[in-house]
């Protein structure tokens, strides 16, 4: 099952890439009915999925390139499988938006669903080499996709991107060789290597940390190596930035959260300086976003400090905090996703990013202005808003183990209200008739609206979520319950 | 019939729900804009009129199952929400005090409306009348069925917010919204020692529950203080002294609403209340004397003030007060059942004369009587009495203005300190002139400012983005070297030397 929830978009992208038909919305159905395929794929995966059943489910391994002990090894936890959904749902409302995409379809189809299946992989690999070999197969597509359909500055913006990431990528892999060297099974398997990891020295497990921490955080971003994410998220289309701040980012997360199954003395080790960052993070992120005029970079450097929220939840390294870190990357993926789309959509109309060109926009596009105002409320993480919940969650783990420090977190949530409700207030500004401006069409409207839906859902109702990765994050929690 | 009456007592939550439901439904269509003209108003009046009926013949048959089946008690149907071992939940008590007055109260209810219906007709403000006064009806009957102090609560809330709409339903008019004014905040000071004694029920006893209340077992210093906040509550809501003007303020609303609010219902919820408490207040002599005391002074007043009185409504509205200070009197005295029975008796006679009121010009043609004879004679007690004994003005000298003054010395504060420091929306001044829009104002908008500033710097100077940063200088430079590089090797002399080199160094 997890096999064709991996390759079915594979196929999905060759089919599209061959598919005989030429408009433009044949092809878009199709590609419709792959990303709904997926979503229910990963709906059934979670009917069978038991969360109170044993650690990972659905396990399946084929001796890849058995001399070197590498696997091709699938299988899910709650965590994949929450992250597993949210790619399926936002890949979904990717397709959605770009029903209307300017230039060549056929090549932006083909490549989304190849990173989606490498979004699968990543999230359903039980096998270090294979987690790699995903990570960097998600490269190709993106990386085409923001230079072919970029904005004005896309090849910068690109190449920036593909350098930062495959800079990082490359520190992963050399830690993971040291990883593989060091632990005495000599293979891949994530488990063996957790096992092994979790034999070795301390100091050794912070040199393998170290590599795997930049590969990561090169991805989740955290300050400073956060330079890729502003240019790429502004330069890439709108369905992209979805994809890329929605899951790609908490890739990086995600990494994390397996590396500290393989090496938690490290982690405890750095544990403080873990949250400093977090904190840097977040506060750095929240104040050059309140300095943006531009929409589109104000989203992105939200992005780097509720980021930041995730890497704090998972250096506290307690139940609520692992919890809570979790929830953040599925909130954040939902929030972020819709004010990308928003302000994509708007950018596609206008060719303008900047907040001054939107005054009085809930006049003239009421549809618009009520999205940007939900996912800025939902960011902010409002009650009743997904974001809530996890943020909740984070600020109770966090307090668990640094006390007061978490001040932080709430003076970059102040900020991020203060540039959120600035927007809010713009759409809302009295504003000269100026051009007039398409509100969404109807699918956007419902992209749009599925998104806001699942947020509140989750928002108002978080226990299913909560039951899914409770007991995945309980395991993660237990192993540092000691220290 | 008789055997599946046992369990009508289970839907007991209909009776505030229904109304409620009503207002509800009557507020969206409303909303959705399906409520304009005629039609709108048959249907709004037609709703409301059916759940006040149905709630009517629910009480009715739980009265009739009470005859065969006995008292149903306390009825719990949900909990509403509960954190460590504090429960609010929604229960019902359903005695032989809750059920009378609500069935009648139901009755009264229902009679107001479908009098509104035409009294109302072609009205602007219909539709609103009618989601306040379904509110009203649901709110007073969680005040009279509740089976905890919560729930009173809520409902006891519920009329004041409704009151104070109806009061100001004619908000074009000053007088009006002013009056609502003064009867809400009049009433908040009830509201408060509710309040008070709820979250003393909540600590020392440890529930909200009507019987576990009741039957608590606290030192007689504590229960004081206990029944002193219910007794205050009680006071403000049934208008006895010192809370007396601002019931002669509330009849500015419609007349229906006057008669079903303060002149047979709402006013009586505060005996209501006492009465529900009686157990408590039997330990209390002091209290009850108390009351006795305020009932007494409450009566001498109305009945003074209501000599004088020149219009009907504000006759009938002493007159009231009168009798409802004497229930008081009737419960100081311990008279419970005396108490119960005429604040029955009373309600139904007041609402029949109240909803009378608007067409006593035509029902009796003489002039009003003159007040009596030894009143015009004692000048100082005419005027006394003229004055409403200075109530309203004693208020406001001692309650009012001084509150204005703190108010008016904070604002000055405000205004030139705090106001400055924290910064006000609306008056920041750009921190960058290439983005006008992004203001900042206050010592706190200031550090931001600067803040941001000093990370933008940062930002610009060390990542690789554009305007010439550092790291992509130094990129820049070694990719010029990289290619420097490339093309020497290119030429073959140098790519001989390195295939040289590289054989020197395997070998």
């Amino acid at each position: 099952m997890l096999k064709l929830l991996v390759f079915m978009p594979v196929l999905g992208a060759c089919l599209l890439a061959v598919f005989p038909g030429r408009g433009q919305q044949s092809l878009w159905r199709l590609a419709l009915g792959f990303a709904l395929a997926s979503l229910l794929l990963t709906v059934l995966l979670a009917w069978s999925f038991d969360p109170l059943g044993e650690a990972v489910q659905m396990y399946e391994s084929r001796a890849w390139n058995a001399r070197l002990g590498s696997y091709f090894a699938l299988g899910i936890d709650g965590i994949s499988l929450a992250m597993v959904m949210l790619t399926a749902f936002l890949s979904l409302v990717a397709v959605l938006v770009s029903r209307n995409m300017p230039g060549s379809g056929r090549l932006y189809f083909a490549l989304l669903f190849l990173l989606q299946s490498a979004m699968f992989g990543v999230f359903t690999a039980r096998d270090w080499s294979l987690f790699y070999v995903f990570w960097e197969a998600t490269l190709i597509p993106l990386f085409f996709m923001i230079d072919r359909l970029g904005g004005e500055n896309r090849q910068r913006a690109a190449l920036n991107f593909f350098l930062y990431t495959l800079g990082g990528s490359v520190f992963m892999l050399v830690a993971l060789l040291f990883l593989y060297d060091a632990a005495p099974g000599h293979s891949f398997a994530m488990n063996d290597m957790a096992e092994g990891g979790r034999a070795l020295p301390q100091n050794m497990q912070l040199l393998i940390f170290a590599g795997l921490f930049i590969g990561f955080a090169v991805k989740m971003p955290i300050v400073p190596l956060h330079g890729w994410l502003p240019l790429a998220h502004v330069e890439a289309p709108s369905p992209v930035s979805i994809l890329l701040s929605g899951v790609l980012l908490k890739m990086g997360a995600y990494g994390l959260l397996r590396a500290a199954e393989t090496l938690p003395a490290a982690f405890v080790a750095v544990q403080g300086w873990l949250a400093m960052l977090a904190l840097l993070s977040l506060l750095y992120g929240a104040l050059l976003a309140w300095r943006q005029q531009d929409l589109k970079s104000m989203v992105a450097y939200s992005s780097i400090s509720h980021m930041g929220v995730v890497l704090l939840g998972i250096a506290s390294l307690n139940l609520n905090g692992v919890t809570g870190a979790v929830l953040q990357m599925v909130a954040h993926g939902l929030a972020a996703a819709l004010l990308f789309l928003v302000v994509g959509l708007l950018y596609r109309r206008t060719h303008s990013r900047d907040l001054a060109d939107y005054d009085g926009l809930l006049g003239r596009a009421p549809r618009f202005a009520f999205f940007i105002a939900f996912g800025l409320l939902a960011a902010i993480g409002l009650p009743a808003s997904a974001g809530f919940i996890a943020e909740l969650h984070v600020l109770v783990g966090a307090y668990q183990r640094w006390g007061f420090w978490v001040v932080a977190l709430g003076i970059a949530m102040l900020v991020g209200a203060a540039y959120g409700l600035r927007v809010i207030g713009h759409l809302h500004r009295p504003a000269a008739p100026t051009v007039q401006l398409h509100d969404m069409t109807r699918t956007e409207t419902t992209a749009a609206a599925l998104l806001a839906g699942a947020i509140v859902a989750l928002g108002v109702w978080p226990m299913p979520l909560l039951d899914l990765v409770g007991s995945s994050t309980a395991r993660i929690a237990a192993l540092f319950a000691g220290g | 019939m008789i055997e599946e009456l046992r369990d009508v007592a289970d839907w007991v939550w209909l009776v505030p729900a229904l109304p409620l439901l009503a207002a509800l439904t009557t507020g969206a269509r409303v909303l959705l804009g399906r409520a304009a003209g005629d039609a709108g108003e048959r249907l709004t009046a037609r709703l409301t009129e059916l759940a006040a009926l149905t709630a009517l013949l629910l009480l009715v048959l739980i009265d009739l199952a009470v005859i065969w089946h006995g008292w149903p008690g306390q009825k719990i149907v949900g909990t509403w929400f509960a954190a460590a071992h504090w429960q609010g939940r929604i229960s019902f008590l359903l005695d032989a005090l809750s059920l009378p007055v609500a069935t009648l109260t139901a009755l009264i209810g229902w009679l107001v409306v479908r009098f509104s219906a035409t009294y109302l007709h072609r009205e602007s403000g219909f539709q609103r009348y009618f989601i306040v006064l379904a509110m009203f009806l649901g709110g007073i009957q969680a005040v009279l069925l509740s089976g905890n102090g919560l729930l009173l609560f809520l409902g006891w809330e519920m009329c004041g917010i409704a009151s104070f709409l109806l009061i100001a339903h004619a908000w074009q008019r000053p007088v009006a919204t002013g009056n609502a004014l003064f009867a809400f905040v009049t009433n908040r000071a009830g509201d408060a020692g509710l309040l008070f004694s709820l979250g003393l029920a909540a600590y020392w006893v440890g529930s909200f529950e009507w019987p576990a209340l009741l039957a608590a077992s606290l030192p007689l210093v504590d229960l004081r203080v206990l029944v002193l906040g219910f007794a205050v509550a009680a006071l403000a809501k049934s208008a006895q002294l010192p809370f007396t003007p601002w019931i002669a303020r509330a009849l500015e609303g419609p007349t229906p609403s006057s008669a079903i609010f303060y002149g047979s219902v709402m006013v009586h919820a505060g005996v209501f209340l006492l009465l529900r408490l009686e157990p408590l207040l039997f330990h209390l002599p002091d209290v009850l004397a108390g009351l006795l005391l305020i009932g007494t002074l409450t009566a001498v007043y109305a009945w003074l003030c209501g000599l004088v009185q020149t219009d009907v409504k504000s006759a009938l509205i002493y007159a009231t007060v009168f009798q409802v200070s004497l229930m008081l009197v009737a419960i100081g005295l311990g008279w419970t059942t005396l108490a119960t029975i005429h604040l029955c008796l009373h309600a139904a006679w007041r609402s029949w004369q109240f909803l009378l009121a608007p067409s006593w010009l035509q029902l009796t043609r003489d002039r009003p009587a003159p007040p009596p004879a030894w009143l015009v004679g004692r000048q100082a007690i005419y005027t006394a009495a003229l004055q409403r004994l200075w109530l309203d003005k004693l208020g406001v000298t001692l309650l009012a203005g001084p509150t204005t003054a703190i108010a008016r010395d904070v604002r000055a504060l405000e205004e030139s300190f705090i106001d400055r420091a924290i910064g006000e929306p609306g008056k920041g001044r750009s921190i960058d002139p290439e983005r006008p829009l992004v203001c900042a104002d206050g010592l706190p908008g200031r550090l931001l400012a600067a803040l941001s500033l000093l990370l933008q710097r940062i930002e610009n100077r060390l990542l690789l983005r554009g305007r010439g940063g550092a790291a992509e200088r130094m990129l820049r430079e070694a990719g010029r070297w990289l290619q420097t590089l490339e093309a020497l090797l290119e030429q073959p002399r140098y790519l001989m030397m390195a295939v040289m080199a590289t054989f020197v160094v395997i070998l």
